[in-house]
C-alpha cells in the first residue's frame, strides 16, 4: 500500500477525485475483505432490551428499530448466503451506547460496524449520492488536510451560504450547520515550530527538577500523543494546552505521524478507508510504545477507536498493545500521577468579576463507552473558581458526521435538545466536553463557548 | 496517585445504589463510588418492591432431583410446592425463615430500616409505605402478586381495591394480552369486574415501536393522528387522542389499566392529563423488560445517591482486587482492553447481581464468583442444580455467595474472606427471589446494612 | 373389494404422514392418527441432515444409493424445508488415510458427486474447522426442517381428503381374528384440532387396512394386534447450539463414532450424536455425559464449540429393525435399511403391515413402496406422483422478492419469514393487519401464529413446530406468553393457560441439559420473568384470596384502623 509511505500526505490524490461528484471513481471496497462472522456474539444475548433503551436514534427515528435487532437477532438470524442487511443499518449514529448499556457484552457496536461495512459494500450504489456524501465526510481528515493549507480562504468559503446551499442539494451535507472553521496553523506546525520531541524534552526534564528538585532522566515519563484531525486542523489549543499540562508533570510528549482515528469511516461503513488509516497508526503507535511512550489522546472518539474498534475490527501486529497503552488525557494523569492533589491545590479565575468559572459539561458517549463519564466534574470539583454541572448522560445527537447529513439533522437536533434544555439551565454559557463534535452541536443548539477540559488544566496548572 | 475513595461500591443495581446511598449518608463528608460495567437489571425488573410475598417452601423439598430420572415431572414438584396463599403481612414470615436467608441475617429491623431509606429516597414516585401489609398488584401474566411497595403509577390498580378495571391493551404491546388479563383476574376472584380491549395506539406507529417509543410520545404529549368516529382524521396531543380512542369503551369502569408505558420521564402528568380526559382513575400493570418503572426507579436512585454526593464510574468490568499485607481489600482492579485500573478505597460492597446480573458465574465445571472469587455453595453435578418441574424448587435460584453476621463474604474454610468486603442483594445466596418474591427488599435491606456498615468503620 | 378403501396410517412421522400423502393422491381414503403431534416420535428428534449418502457409502452402499436419490427428489418438491448446505467429511491430522480414500471410492461407486478439499479448501469454506483439518471430502449433504416437511405433507394428504388426527393414540388394533378391521384411538381432545381442557373420547376407526407406520413404537402397535415387530430401538443425543457456528455439514471423516456431526439447522446448529439402544422408546435416561461427549469431541473439530452456548438438548430414537435371528450386538451395526413387513404373510393376519427401519431421507420412497403394496391388493391402478408434485410452500417459488415492500417487515424478518413459509407467503403474511413480531429470536411474526393455530388449534406445541417460534435463545422466556395470547378470545383463558404451561414445560424439558453459562443465566432471567414479574408460579388456583387482607391503596384509612397497625 503505497500510500502509507507518507502518512502526512496519504490521502489527498483520492480526496481531489471526491471533491467533484461527477468525476468521482468509486474505490472498490473490501478489495481482499474477509467477511466477519458475528454471530457467535449473539450468544450473549438475552433479549432484555436494555441496549434499545438506550439508543438515542430509537427514541426519535421510527423508522430505526433499535441495536437490539441491527445486532444480535439480524446476526443471528443470517445464513451464509444471506447478504442483505436491513438498511436501517445506516441510521445507526455509532454512537455507542448501546455498548455501554448492554449488561451481558453482546458485541453491539462491532456488529452494527461490520453489518454497515457489509452492506456499504453490498447493497449500496457507490455513484449514489449518499455515498459519495459519506465518503466526503468519512475522510473528514484529509479534507481538512487541504482546507488548512489555506485556512482563510477555506473558512471564508465554507462560510458562504451559496456554497452551504451547494452542499447541501448536491451533497446532501446540511446547510444549517457552519462548517468547523481552520486554525491559521496547525498543531503539528505549531508543534513543529516550537522544537519538537526535544524541546518537549527539555521541559519535561525542567519540571520534574522543579519538583522533585533533580534533574533526572526519566524514560518512564514518556507519552504519545495521539491528537486526531480536529486538534490539529481546527482546535490546535487543545492539542497545545496537552501538552503543556503533560509537560507541567514532567512527561516528555512525542508526537507520532498520524492519520483519522477511524471513527467517522466506521460510522459511515467506509471500512476500507478505515483500514488503511488504522494500519498506519497502529504502526506508528505500536513504534512509539516500543520507545517506552503510551498513548495520550485528547479526543474520547480517537481514544475510543484505538481501544476498542481496531481490535474487534482488524488485526495488525501491535494492535492489542495499542488499545492496553491508550488513555484519554485526564485519565492517565488521574491513573499515574496525583492529578486530584495538584487541582486542590491550584485555581482559576472567573470571567470578569464573577467568582467562579460554571461549565456545562456534557460527557460524550464515547467517553461513557471508556468509564470516562464522571471523570471530568469529578476532578473539576477539587479545583477552586472551577464549577463543572453534568447536563445529564443523553446523546448530543450529533454523533460525528451523522448530525451533519442533511436527512438526519431534525434527528440530530431532536436527539440533541434535551442537552441544550440542560445546558440552559446550568449558570453561565461555557461548555465543556471532550469531544470536538459534541462540542460543535453544544455550541450550534446553544451558541455558549465550548471548552475541552484540557484547557481548563492548563489554565489551572501550567504557569 | 490513582483513584481513591472511602467507600467502593461495586454494582450499579439497586443493591449497589442503597448501598452507596445509605454509607453516603451515613458519612457525612466521605467519598462514595459506585462502580459498574454496564446498565443493571432494574431495566428488566417490574419497579415493584417485593419484600416476601409467600411463605419459604418446606425445607424438604431444597434436594435437588436432576434430570436423569426420565421424563415424568409436575405431579411431584407440584406437590412440593409451598403454599400458593399470599402472604399479607411480610413481616409475619421473616422469624421463620431458614438462618442462610438475608433477612435472618439483618433482621426485622433491617428489612424495615431497608425499606424507610427506600421511601425517603423515591419520594413521591412509590407508594404502599402507610402500612406493613403487602399490597396485590395485577401483572401482565393476568396474576396479582404481593408486594410491599408499587409505584404511584400502579396505585390504582390494587386488586383489593373494589372499582371496576377497564383493561387496555395495544395491538402491537404483544406482552400485555387486556382481554386474557381481565379473564384471568376475574378467574383468581378479585373484588371487581374486569374488562378488556385491544386498540390501536393513535398516531400510526410501527409494528415494532417500542415501549420507550410510546411512553416518550405521551412524555412530550406529540401530536398524533388519529382517527375519529365519523371516519374523519383530526391531529390531537397523544394523550388527548389516546383518552378519545379509550373512552368508548370505558363503560361502568371507575379506573383504566394500561401496559406500564404511560411516560418516562413525567409519568404523573401523563395520568393526570388522561385521568382528567377519561374521568376515570389511570393504572398501569408493570411489564417485563424494557420496564418503564425499572427505569423510573433507575431515574430515582441515581438521582437521590447524586444529591447524597456519590460518584458514578461506569463502562468497564471490575475483574480482581488487590491485598494490603493485613489481608484487607485495597483496591479493586478495573480491566479496560487489557489494561488494568485500580480503584482504591477502604471498604468495599459487592453488589454484583446474580446470575442474570453477572455477578455469579457459571461453566460445566462450577459456578463462582469472578471477582473475589467468595464461594458459592453448589451442586458439584450440575443435573442438581435445577428441578425437573420449570416453576420447580431449583438449586440455581439460590446460587450466591456466603456470607458471615456482617454480610462479609465467606472463603472455602468458612471464615470470612476480606474484613472490608460486605456482599447485597441478588450476589448473596440462600434466597430464590422469585419463588418468594423478595428481590428488591433483599436488596434494599442488605444494601442499606453493607453501605450503612462500611461507612461506619470507615469512620471509626 | 371397495373402490375406494379406507386405509388406517399409524404414526404422524415422516414415514406415516409420506404414506398418507402418496395414498390420498392416489385416491385412496385415508385416516392418519398419531399418539402425538405430527413429528412427535423419532421425526421431531433428528439432527436435521439431508443425507447425501456420504455417511453410508463405506458400510452401507444400498442405502447411500437410495439417499443420493431422494436428496435430489427432496430439494425439488420441498425446496422450502430443505436448505442446500453441501458438507464435507473432515480428516483430521490423526485420522486414518485408509478410510477417507474408502470413503472418496464408496462416494464415487454410489454416484455421490464428491469431492477432494485441501486443508485451506475446507477452512475457507469453514472458517471455523479446526487448524488440525488435514483434508476433505465435499459431498452434496443437505439440512432439512423435518417439522416443515411432515406439516406439509400431512396439508397435502388433507387437500387430497385424508384426514389427520393427532393426539390420537392407538389403544387397540381390531381383528376377526384374521384380518385387522381397525384401529381404536384415544383422542386428548377431539376428534379434531386440539383443544385445551376439552375432555377427549375413544373413537373406533374401521379400515379395510392398516399401515403401522409408528417407527420406534412399531413394536407396541404390533403386540396389540398379536404380531411380534422386534424394533430395537437405540437413542441418539443431540446438543443444540445458540447459533450456526458452520453452514455446511460437518462430519468427522473416521469409520464411525459418537459425536462425529455438526449439521447447520435453520438458525442453530445441531452436534449429534450417540447411539445406545434402550429398552422403551419413551423412557428412557438423558444423561449428561451424553451432552458433554458432543462438545468435548465436536470441539476437536469446529473449536469454538467448546466455549459456545447450547440452549438445549433432546433425544431421539432410531426405529432400528433386523429380521429375526440376525443378532448384531453393536447397534451402530444394525442396518440402517427399511423393511416391509406384511403381516399376512408373515403372521397369517391379513390387513396389516409394519414398516420398520429406514431413515428420514428415504421416507417418500418408503412412503411410495408400502403404498403400491396396498394398491396393489386393493386393485388401485393410480401410479405414484410424490416424486413429482411439489409439496405445498414449495410450489414453483423464487424467493428474490422485497419482502419489506410486500409485507412491511425488516428484510431479515422477511426473509426468515419467506425461508420458512415458502410460496404460502402471501397468503400467511398479507392480513393488512398490524403484524408486531412475537418470538424475535426467530422473527416469527404474528401472522404466522395465527396461520399455525388455524392449523392445531390450541396446542402450542404444534404451532412451535409449524414456525419455530420458541426454539431460539431465549427458548420461549420471552414468547411463550404471547403465542398463548394469541389463543384468546377464540379459546378461553383457562385453554391458553393450559397451553402456555404445556409449551413452557416442554422448553424447559430441552433446556434443564444447557443450564450453564449464558443459557443459566438466561434460564434465571426466564424464571425471573415469569415466576416474579408475572407470578405464573403461584397461581392460587381455587385457594381464595382474602383480598380485603391485603392492602388497597393509601385512601382508605379506616382500613388502616380496623386492622390496628
Amino acid at each position: 500500500m503505497s500510500d502509507t509511505e507518507n502518512p502526512e500526505t496519504a490521502s489527498e490524490v483520492r480526496t481531489e477525485n471526491t471533491v467533484e461528484a461527477d468525476e468521482f471513481e468509486p474505490i472498490q471496497v473490501f478489495p481482499e475483505s474477509e467477511e466477519m462472522d458475528l454471530r457467535p456474539g449473539s450468544d450473549d444475548c438475552y433479549k432484555c432490551s436494555t441496549c434499545d433503551t438506550n439508543c438515542p436514534v430509537a427514541a426519535v427515528d421510527d423508522e430505526f428499530p433499535g441495536p437490539k435487532f441491527q445486532g444480535p437477532e439480524q446476526w443471528r438470524l443470517k445464513r451464509k448466503d444471506d447478504h442483505d442487511i436491513d438498511d436501517s443499518v445506516m441510521s445507526c449514529s455509532n454512537c455507542m451506547r448501546c455498548d455501554d448499556a448492554c449488561p451481558s457484552d453482546v458485541p453491539l457496536s462491532q456488529m452494527h460496524n461490520t453489518a454497515r461495512g457489509s452492506f456499504v459494500e453490498n447493497q449500496m450504489d457507490k455513484l449514489s449520492r449518499e455515498y459519495v456524501r459519506n465518503r466526503i465526510l468519512a475522510n473528514y481528515g484529509a479534507l481538512a488536510r487541504l482546507g488548512s493549507k489555506v485556512p482563510r480562504l477555506t473558512n471564508f468559503v465554507m462560510g458562504n451560504s451559496v456554497v452551504q446551499k451547494f452542499n447541501e442539494k448536491l451533497l446532501g451535507i446540511t446547510s444549517e450547520r457552519d462548517f468547523p472553521a481552520f486554525a491559521d496553523e496547525t498543531f503539528r506546525t505549531w508543534w513543529k515550530r516550537r522544537g519538537g520531541v526535544a524541546a518537549s524534552k527539555k521541559r519535561a526534564q525542567d519540571a520534574r527538577a522543579e519538583r522533585d528538585g533533580a534533574n533526572v532522566e526519566s524514560d518512564d515519563k514518556r507519552v504519545a500523543y495521539f491528537h486526531g484531525c480536529y486538534s490539529n486542523y481546527n482546535t490546535p489549543a487543545v492539542g497545545k494546552a496537552m501538552v503543556r499540562v503533560f509537560e507541567r508533570f514532567g512527561y516528555e510528549v512525542m508526537v507520532p505521524p498520524q492519520r483519522c482515528s477511524g471513527t467517522p469511516m466506521f460510522a459511515n461503513g467506509m471500512l476500507d478507508d478505515a483500514e488503511r488509516a488504522a494500519e498506519v497508526n497502529v504502526r506508528e503507535l505500536a513504534a512509539a510504545i516500543e520507545d517506552g511512550a503510551d498513548i495520550v489522546a485528547s479526543c474520547t472518539s480517537c481514544s475510543m477507536s484505538l481501544r476498542q474498534e481496531y481490535p474487534e475490527l482488524f488485526d495488525f501486529e501491535g494492535t492489542a498493545s495499542v488499545a492496553a497503552r491508550t488513555y484519554e488525557a485526564l485519565e492517565y494523569l488521574r491513573v499515574h500521577e496525583d492529578l486530584e492533589g495538584a487541582l486542590d491545590d491550584a485555581e482559576i479565575d472567573g470571567e470578569g468579576d464573577a467568582e467562579s468559572e460554571n461549565f456545562a459539561y456534557h460527557a460524550p458517549c464515547h467517553a461513557r463507552n471508556q468509564g470516562l463519564a464522571g471523570q471530568a466534574v469529578e476532578l473539576l470539583d477539587r479545583l477552586e473558581g472551577a464549577n463543572a454541572e453534568d447536563v445529564g448522560d443523553s446523546c448530543s445527537g450529533i454523533s460525528g458526521t451523522y448530525g451533519w447529513k442533511d436527512e438526519k439533522y431534525d434527528t440530530s437536533m431532536q436527539i440533541g435538545a434535551e442537552m441544550f434544555d440542560h445546558m440552559e439551565s446550568v449558570e453561565g454559557e461555557t461548555g465543556l466536553t471532550e469531544c470536538p463534535t459534541c462540542a460543535m452541536q453544544m455550541e450550534h443548539g446553544t451558541g455558549y463557548e465550548i471548552r475541552h477540559p484540557l484547557e481548563v488544566l492548563e489554565e489551572a496548572l501550567v504557569d | 496517585m490513582a483513584i481513591e475513595d472511602d467507600v467502593l461500591v461495586v454494582g450499579g443495581g439497586i443493591a449497589g445504589m442503597t448501598a452507596a446511598l445509605a454509607a453516603a449518608r451515613e458519612g457525612a463528608g466521605g467519598r462514595v463510588r459506585v462502580l459498574s460495567h454496564k446498565d443493571s437489571t432494574l431495566k428488566s425488573a417490574s419497579g415493584l418492591i417485593d419484600v416476601l410475598g409467600y411463605a419459604p417452601r418446606p425445607a424438604a423439598s431444597a434436594a435437588g432431583r436432576g434430570a436423569g430420572d426420565g421424563q415424568s415431572h409436575g405431579a411431584d414438584d407440584a406437590e412440593n410446592r409451598a403454599p400458593e396463599t399470599p402472604l399479607s403481612n411480610p413481616f409475619d414470615a421473616i422469624p421463620d425463615l431458614p438462618d442462610s436467608h438475608p433477612y435472618r441475617i439483618v433482621g426485622e429491623a433491617g428489612v424495615r430500616e431497608g425499606l424507610a431509606l427506600f421511601d425517603d429516597a423515591t419520594g413521591d414516585l412509590y407508594r404502599g409505605g402507610h402500612t406493613d401489609r403487602n399490597a396485590l398488584v395485577p401483572t401482565h401474566g393476568g396474576r396479582v402478586k404481593p408486594t410491599a411497595r408499587y409505584p404511584a403509577s400502579a396505585a390504582a390498580g390494587l386488586a383489593s381495591d373494589d372499582r371496576d378495571a377497564l383493561l387496555v391493551g395495544f395491538e402491537t404491546v404483544t406482552d400485555f394480552d387486556a382481554p386474557l388479563v381481565a379473564d384471568h383476574l376475574e378467574s383468581v376472584g378479585v373484588p371487581f369486574d374486569a374488562e378488556g380491549v385491544t386498540l390501536r395506539f393513535p398516531g400510526g406507529f410501527r409494528a415494532d415501536a417500542k415501549l420507550t417509543r410510546f411512553a416518550d410520545a405521551l412524555d412530550a404529549n406529540e401530536r398524533v393522528e388519529r382517527v375519529g368516529g365519523a371516519g374523519y382524521t383530526e391531529t390531537l396531543p397523544a394523550r388527548e387522542a389516546l383518552a378519545e380512542t379509550v373512552k368508548d369503551h370505558l363503560g361502568d369502569a371507575e379506573r383504566v389499566g394500561f401496559p406500564a408505558l404511560l411516560g418516562q420521564h413525567a409519568p404523573a402528568e401523563v395520568r393526570a392529563d388522561l385521568e382528567a380526559e377519561l374521568g376515570a382513575a389511570v393504572f398501569e400493570v408493570p411489564m417485563g423488560p424494557p420496564s418503564l418503572p425499572g427505569m423510573r426507579l433507575e431515574g430515582a436512585l441515581v438521582a437521590a445517591c447524586r444529591e447524597a454526593g456519590v460518584r458514578f464510574t461506569t463502562g468497564n468490568p471490575a475483574v480482581g482486587y488487590e491485598t494490603d499485607s493485613s489481608g484487607r481489600v485495597r483496591a479493586v482492579r478495573v480491566e479496560r482492553n487489557g489494561a488494568a485500573i485500580p480503584f482504591h478505597a477502604d471498604q468495599f460492597v459487592l453488589a454484583t447481581g446474580g446470575l442474570v446480573g453477572k455477578g455469579i458465574d457459571s461453566d460445566r465445571e462450577g459456578v463462582r464468583e469472578p471477582i473475589f472469587d467468595c464461594r458459592v455453595a453448589h451442586p458439584s453435578d450440575r443435573y442438581d442444580w435445577f428441578e425437573d418441574d420449570a416453576f420447580g424448587d431449583h438449586a440455581f435460584a439460590r446460587f450466591g455467595v456466603e456470607v458471615d453476621g456482617e454480610l462479609r463474604p465467606l472463603d472455602a474454610r468458612g471464615g470470612s474472606e476480606f474484613p472490608n468486603l460486605r456482599a447485597a442483594g441478588a450476589v448473596l445466596g440462600g434466597h430464590d427471589f422469585a419463588a418468594e418474591k423478595s428481590g428488591a427488599g433483599v436488596s434494599l435491606a442488605t444494601g442499606r446494612f453493607a453501605g450503612r456498615t462500611a461507612a461506619k468503620e470507615v469512620r471509626d | 373389494m371397495a373402490s375406494t378403501p379406507h386405509t388406517v396410517v399409524v404414526g404422524g412421522g415422516s414415514t406415516g404422514c409420506g404414506i398418507a400423502r402418496d395414498l390420498a393422491m392416489r385416491g385412496v381414503d385415508v385416516s392418519l392418527v398419531e399418539k402425538g403431534n405430527l413429528t412427535h416420535g423419532t421425526t421431531g428428534r433428528m439432527h436435521g441432515l439431508l443425507h447425501s449418502g456420504g455417511r453410508y457409502a463405506v458400510s452401507d452402499q444400498a442405502s447411500a444409493r437410495e439417499c443420493i436419490e431422494e436428496n435430489r427428489v427432496l430439494r425439488d418438491i420441498a425446496s422450502h424445508c430443505v436448505e442446500l448446505t453441501g458438507g464435507q467429511f473432515v480428516q483430521l491430522e490423526d485420522d486414518p488415510d485408509e478410510y477417507f480414500e474408502e470413503k472418496l471410492q464408496g462416494c464415487r461407486d454410489c454416484d455421490i458427486p464428491a469431492e477432494v478439499l485441501s486443508a485451506e479448501e475446507a477452512r475457507e469454506e469453514e472458517p471455523y474447522l479446526t487448524k488440525d483439518v488435514k483434508r476433505a471430502i465435499r459431498v452434496p449433504d443437505g439440512a432439512v426442517d423435518p417439522f416443515r416437511l411432515c406439516v406439509a405433507n400431512a396439508a397435502d394428504a388433507q387437500r387430497h381428503g385424508a384426514r389427520i388426527e393427532t393426539h390420537a393414540e392407538v389403544v387397540d388394533v381390531l381383528t376377526d381374528g384374521t384380518e385387522v378391521t381397525g384401529v381404536e384411538v384415544r383422542h386428548d381432545s377431539g376428534p379434531g384440532k386440539r383443544e385445551h381442557v376439552t375432555p377427549g373420547e375413544r373413537e373406533r376407526i374401521d379400515a379395510d387396512y392398516v399401515i403401522n407406520a409408528a417407527g420406534a413404537w412399531a413394536g407396541q402397535i404390533g403386540a396389540m394386534a398379536g404380531v411380534d415387530v422386534a424394533v430395537r430401538p437405540s437413542k441418539g443425543a443431540m446438543v443444540v447450539m445458540n447459533c450456526r457456528q458452520v453452514d455446511t455439514v460437518v462430519n468427522r471423516c473416521v469409520p464411525k463414532g459418537d459425536a462425529d456431526i455438526v449439521v447447520p439447522h435453520e438458525t442453530t446448529a445441531i452436534l449429534g450424536t450417540t447411539d445406545v439402544e434402550v429398552e422403551d422408546p419413551e423412557d428412557y435416561p438423558e444423561e449428561q455425559w451424553e451432552v458433554d461427549l458432543m462438545i468435548d469431541e465436536l470441539s476437536k473439530l469446529v473449536p469454538i464449540l467448546r466455549e459456545a452456548r447450547t440452549v438445549r438438548s433432546f433425544w431421539g430414537v432410531r426405529p432400528l429393525y433386523e429380521p429375526p435371528g440376525t443378532g448384531t450386538a453393536d447397534p451402530t451395526d444394525i442396518t440402517r435399511d427399511y423393511f416391509l413387513l406384511d403381516h399376512d404373510d408373515r403372521d397369517d393376519l391379513a390387513g396389516f403391515t409394519s414398516i420398520v427401519g429406514g431413515k428420514f431421507t428415504t421416507y417418500r420412497m418408503m412412503a411410495e413402496e408400502i403404498s403400491d403394496h396396498v394398491c396393489e391388493k386393493f386393485g388401485v391402478s393410480a401410479t405414484c406422483r410424490t416424486a413429482d408434485e411439489p409439496l405445498p410452500g414449495s410450489e414453483d417459488f423464487s424467493v428474490l422478492r422485497d419482502y419489506m415492500e410486500e409485507f412491511g417487515l425488516r428484510s431479515p424478518i422477511g426473509r426468515r419469514s419467506v425461508q420458512r413459509l415458502g410460496s404460502r407467503a402471501d397468503d400467511v403474511l398479507k392480513t393488512g393487519e398490524p403484524n408486531p413480531v412475537l418470538c424475535d429470536c426467530e422473527a416469527v411474526t404474528r401472522a404466522e401464529i395465527r396461520d399455525a393455530i388455524d392449523q392445531s388449534g390450541t396446542d402450542l406445541n404444534a404451532v412451535r413446530i409449524r414456525t419455530r417460534a420458541s426454539m431460539g435463545n431465549c427458548q420461549g422466556g420471552f414468547c411463550c406468553h404471547r403465542m398463548a395470547s394469541e389463543l384468546h378470545p377464540e379459546y378461553d383463558a383457562p385453554q391458553a393457560d393450559a397451553a402456555l404451561d404445556e409449551l413452557f414445560e416442554e422448553r424447559w424439558k430441552g433446556e434443564r441439559h444447557a443450564l450453564w453459562g449464558e443459557q443459566l443465566s438466561q434460564a434465571a432471567l426466564n424464571y425471573a420473568l415469569h415466576a416474579t414479574t408475572m407470578n405464573r408460579d403461584r397461581d392460587p388456583g381455587d385457594a381464595t384470596v382474602d383480598f380485603g387482607a391485603f392492602d388497597s391503596g393509601a385512601d382508605d384509612l379506616h382500613e388502616e384502623v380496623n386492622h390496628g397497625d
